[in-house]
């Protein structure tokens, strides 16, 4: 017996150490680029530790692209993701929640339609969404990029198989026994056993927007409304390792690449922290139910 | 499927619920933020794509013509043939070990549980250049961190290693690393919500580790399961990124129409063939769907439980 | 919340409108052959709007001349958009473009493009993005100043429709201190560069005279070579013969060397040939570009190193012959309000001696070229003055090789490239290779000829 749960102790520390050697190992390269010098980076051992100093000189080139544009950058996808972020919280709790709970016509349809609208390739919906911006004389400004962000149909479904699968219907049955109007329902008991739901749509709904690229790159014509990643694409396209006639004085090499990377992607680890919070309070919350 | 594990008058239920809620109005009232959005950017452009699919660029209806015409491309074959290996490979990998590593993570110690889970999700924040700048160097076995594990499969030069023969298992590999975090996160999420009660009746009716994943937690997990499956199968039909990234970060040794979807891309964007683009999206649609309906019909995803 | 109906309306509105606008652009073919309609002979400006803004998309390594532009002009109103400028395969303004045309207005007034290419596109179609620059937009005298044969890529039947900006001409790149040491004399022929590829494998194993795995290895050799593998002989209709003598010799050599071990299989700009293979380049064959941004930048081989010779020429030629890798160009808008500040724009960065001089590629216009020779030679980087070479190249460029819309690079690193590494030869590889480029030439509405 004892023999028998060592070894499975042994094949858990065994498979998740693989898994995490697997995960880990390139972001940990990634993290020493930046404190290497671009000939360090190729020429030495891929894990060896450049200097700090490495890390304020690529840091110096990358704030020296075009005045610091990087800051305006960051700042740009906040504003387009936080946005996109309220509007989809907003809809797609309440719509998860409509769809898993309560009874309309239209409820199947409506969900076949965002399946289908999910698995559309998005190569054949930019000139309709760029078409449709037009129209609606919204090209050009940041709601062209924030409104379509705000759709969200994972969200839509993670929400709803989320409460299909959590909340008992014989517990808003009750509720509304007790004479407790729809609205009621919602706010008293669906709300309250929302967090983890609303911390993994959040979550998603964010790092999908604040990575996206061909959205902003298509709908938005003016380089200083460019989100992070327009910006670290033009920053690549600039740069002596990809752009053969960048010419010589060119300063954005592999370590300031690299650099620049880790700085869009903080706040993405932030987000999930944050979340990962609110999924384990949502176990406490399953607990107690 | 095993509803049974989970004892529970759903008949009786439903019917409750009907009775309190006879028109289901607010149902209306709940979705409609999201049916705006839906409908203007989900079910216009999605229509319009429709339309472009079965029209020519002089406006008129041409009927499966744009289908028939795409199907003669001498891309597209190869371009399935390549996607329909990946997804193989792809599905049962992200299926397999996404499961796997959530009910591992799901044991009893939180806080390795939880750095573990930031571990493993840590890739899926590095997107666009992060990916590019790191495959650059991670497939060129001369430089690479992991150049040893390259050379020991016999692969020393970067052609090698992306030879055209290893592709779907190396952008399985890709996103895999990229995209498996994620949805151990949601999974292990998932796992949260059975109650503890289910497992530890489990637990002392003698069941052991494996009896329980295979006879509570999976059955339980069913929807989320049916979800992904429909989702990694969608994804893994339009793969399109990571080709593009090895591409990009090869110089050029990846096709750029290794992928229907990447077909398509250039469709649009290089020949300005928006119809022709749109057809072979529909047919990626339709296969997706085709595989979204078995799951939705098998699983009973659109049920209420 | 009780609002979707009213919202609903202009979304229809929308695809009402999607779907006129749809109609009116509907006047093409829809047969993707003649996907080109007949080019316009005469251009016709829009309505022209003196002293409006102008719109300039431009890689942020052109942005700095756009600002010297503007401090130089403060009258002209300029809007700076940075984009990748379709570096590293991109194409990134075609795509801002067809959208354009489809929504009727964003193009930009002046557009920089580091892909000659582009011009194929951007000549096409029934009304083409780019203006014909020699119809009245920049005089004949200033075009004329460009190096022989530099507008050849923006010549499209009569007309010019992108300037020039730098120069890709290949040359011979050498190491001096090497060839001194090794007691080396720097090849003048395909036949003594071939005779020296042979010789230093067994003498000195390891070094290297060039590489066949870089994805402009068609341009560096069989360009150079006179290969007929894109010859553009009239409207979308290309000859495309790698079975031509002057196609096969040039494989045959490179096999030969690659059997030699003196011809390396990687594309120089791979991590692995930067680390084990940079400092044993003895010679190679390659745009006036390698100079500063392969050895100085990424090579980082010590200054007083390198230097450059004259494009090789086979015996058996009357004249040598070289090729030509990427060099950008800018075009003007046939949609612009204000041609004139734009082709004085054009002008400005593409002839300004006080630009050209210290910008990071050779100056396409001659008078520019003279001082940024000059200017790297001051640099003291080369072992040599790299002017004479660079100048001689300049005006040698084949004309037989022709822009297309796809890319030969990307057919080559894609087909050839991996094949190499697998063992094939490149002789055996013409056939796969020549399949490869009809293929890709047809799906975009070019006719190919043997």
């Amino acid at each position: 017996m004892t023999a028998k749960s060592i070894g499975a102790r042994l094949a858990w520390l065994i498979t998740a150490g693989l898994f995490l050697f697997f995960f880990v190992l390139p972001v940990i390269w990634l993290l020493l680029a930046p404190t290497k010098s671009d000939a360090e980076i190729i020429r030495n051992n891929p894990f060896a530790f450049g200097s700090l100093d490495g890390v304020v000189t690529a840091w110096r080139n990358l704030y020296a692209f075009q005045d610091g544009v990087i800051v305006t950058w960051l700042r740009n996808s906040a504003v387009y993701t936080g946005l996109a972020l309220l509007i989809t919280i907003a809809t797609s709790i309440p719509a998860g929640y409509g769809l898993a709970l309560t009874q309309f016509v239209g409820r199947k349809t409506l969900l076949t339609v965002t399946l289908l609208t999910m698995i559309m390739p998005n190569a054949a919906l930019v000139l309709p969404l760029y078409l449709e911006m037009d129209a609606l004389g919204l090209d050009g400004t940041i709601w062209s990029v924030v409104l379509p962000f705000s759709f969200f149909p994972f969200g839509v479904y993670l929400t709803y198989i989320y409460f299909s699968s959590t909340i008992p219907q014989d517990l808003l049955a009750a509720a509304r026994l007790d004479g407790c109007s729809e609205w009621q329902v919602f706010r008293s008991i669906a709300l309250p056993l929302a967090r983890p739901i609303v911390a993994l749509v959040g979550f998603f709904g964010f790092v999908g927007n604040w990575n996206n690229f061909f959205l902003p790159f298509v709908m938005l014509p003016d380089s200083a409304q460019y989100p992070a990643q327009v910006g670290l694409n033009n920053l690549l396209t600039s740069s002596a390792v990809f752009n053969t006639s960048s010419g010589v004085d060119n300063a954005i090499m592999r370590p300031e690449l690299a650099l620049a990377t880790l700085v869009t992607v903080v706040p993405v680890l932030l987000v999930f922290l944050f979340s990962q919070r609110a999924l384990v309070s949502g176990m406490l919350a399953g607990a107690t139910k | 499927m095993s509803q049974a594990t989970v004892p529970r008058a759903a008949g009786a239920r439903r019917a409750a619920a009907r009775v309190a809620n006879p028109a289901g109005r607010m149902g209306y009232v709940f979705v409609a933020g999201y049916f705006v959005l839906l409908l203007a950017f989900g079910v216009v452009p999605t229509a319009y794509a429709l339309w472009l699919s079965i029209s020519n660029s002089r406006g008129q209806l041409v009927g499966l013509g744009q289908f028939t015409r795409t199907f003669a491309d001498y891309r597209f074959l190869p371009a399935f043939g390549h996607v329909l290996m990946y997804l193989v490979i792809w599905l049962v990998t992200l299926m397999v070990l996404v499961v796997l590593l959530a009910i591992m993570l799901h044991g009893r110690m939180p806080r390795t549980s939880s750095a573990l889970r930031f571990v493993y999700y840590l890739p899926g924040a590095l997107a666009g250049v992060a990916s590019v700048l790191l495959w650059l160097i991670l497939l060129d076995p001369a430089a690479s961190p992991v150049g040893w594990l390259l050379e020991a499969f016999g692969w020393d030069t970067l052609a090698k290693v992306i030879a055209p023969d290893h592709l779907p298992v190396l952008f399985t590999v890709i996103a895999f690393w990229t995209g498996a975090g994620g949805w151990i996160v949601i999974m292990y999420g998932a796992l949260n919500n059975i109650p503890h009660e289910v497992i530890e009746a489990a637990r002392i009716d003698g069941a052991n580790v494996l009896q329980i994943a295979l006879r509570v937690q999976i059955p339980m997990l069913r929807k989320w399961i049916a979800y992904m499956l429909i989702l990694a199968f969608a994804t893994g039909t339009q793969l399109f990124v990571e080709p593009q990234l090895v591409s990009t970060a090869s110089w050029g040794m990846i096709p750029d129409g290794w992928s229907v979807a990447q077909v398509s891309y250039l469709y649009a964007f290089q020949a300005g063939d928006f119809h022709g683009a749109a057809a072979l999206a529909v047919d990626l649609v339709v296969v997706g769907l085709a595989c979204a309906a078995v799951v939705v019909f098998r699983t009973g995803l659109f049920e209420k439980d | 919340m009780r609002i979707p109906t009213s919202r609903r309306a202009p979304a229809l509105a929308a695809l009402a409108a999607s779907l006129l606008v749809l109609a009116a652009c509907g006047s093409a073919d829809p047969d993707p052959a003649a996907g080109a309609s007949p080019r316009a002979t005469a251009f016709t400006p829009v309505e022209q709007v003196p002293g409006s803004e102008l719109l300039v998309w431009a890689d942020a390594t052109r942005v700095p001349g756009v600002e010297a532009y503007q401090k130089a002009h403060p009258d002209v109103k300029i809007k700076i958009v940075t984009y990748s400028g379709d570096a590293n395969g991109a194409n990134d303004l075609q795509t801002k473009v067809q959208l354009f045309d489809r929504s009727g207005s964003g193009w930009p007034d002046v557009a920089f493009n580091v892909n000659y290419n582009a011009v194929t596109w951007a000549s096409e179609g029934a009304k083409p993005y780019a203006a014909p620059v020699n119809q009245g937009l920049i005089d004949k005298s200033v075009l004329d100043g460009f190096a022989d044969g530099a507008l050849a890529p923006c010549t499209v039947g009569e007309n010019v429709y992108c300037v020039r900006n730098d120069l890709a001409q290949v040359v011979l790149w050498y190491n001096k201190k090497l060839f001194d040491d090794f007691g080396y004399e720097v090849p003048t022929t395909w036949e003594e560069y071939q005779a020296l590829g042979e010789r230093v494998a067994k003498e000195h194993p390891g070094y290297l005279v060039g590489t066949a795995g870089d994805p402009w290895t068609p341009e560096v050799y069989f360009w150079a070579g006179q290969c007929p593998a894109s010859t553009v002989t009239g409207a979308k209709a290309v000859t495309v013969n790698l079975n031509d003598p002057k196609c096969t010799r040039m494989a045959t050599l490179l096999d030969k060397l690659i059997a030699a071990g003196s011809v390396s299989k990687d594309t120089v700009f791979a991590s692995g040939f930067i680390k084990d293979h940079a400092d044993k380049v003895l010679m190679m064959p390659g745009p006036s570009w390698y100079g500063q941004v392969l050895f100085n930048s990424t090579f980082k081989t010590p200054k007083g190193q390198i230097a450059a010779a004259p494009p090789l020429k086979f015996e058996a030629d009357q004249a040598a012959f070289t090729g030509n890798v990427g060099g950008g160009v800018w075009f003007i808008s046939a949609h612009s309000k204000n041609l004139k500040a734009a082709a004085d724009l054009v002008t400005w960065m593409t002839t300004s001696t006080d630009y050209q001089a210290t910008a990071g590629t050779c100056p396409a216009y001659k008078e520019a070229a003279t001082a940024w020779l000059k200017g790297q030679q001051d640099t003291g980087y080369f072992a040599e003055d790299v002017a004479p070479a660079f100048t001689e190249a300049a005006g040698k460029v084949w004309p037989g090789w022709s822009a297309t819309r796809y890319s030969h690079e990307a057919i080559y690193a894609s087909t050839v490239v991996p094949a190499l590494n697998d063992g094939k030869t490149l002789t055996s590889l013409l056939g796969t290779w020549q399949t490869a480029i009809e293929n890709k030439a047809t799906s975009l509405g070019y006719t190919v000829n043997p």
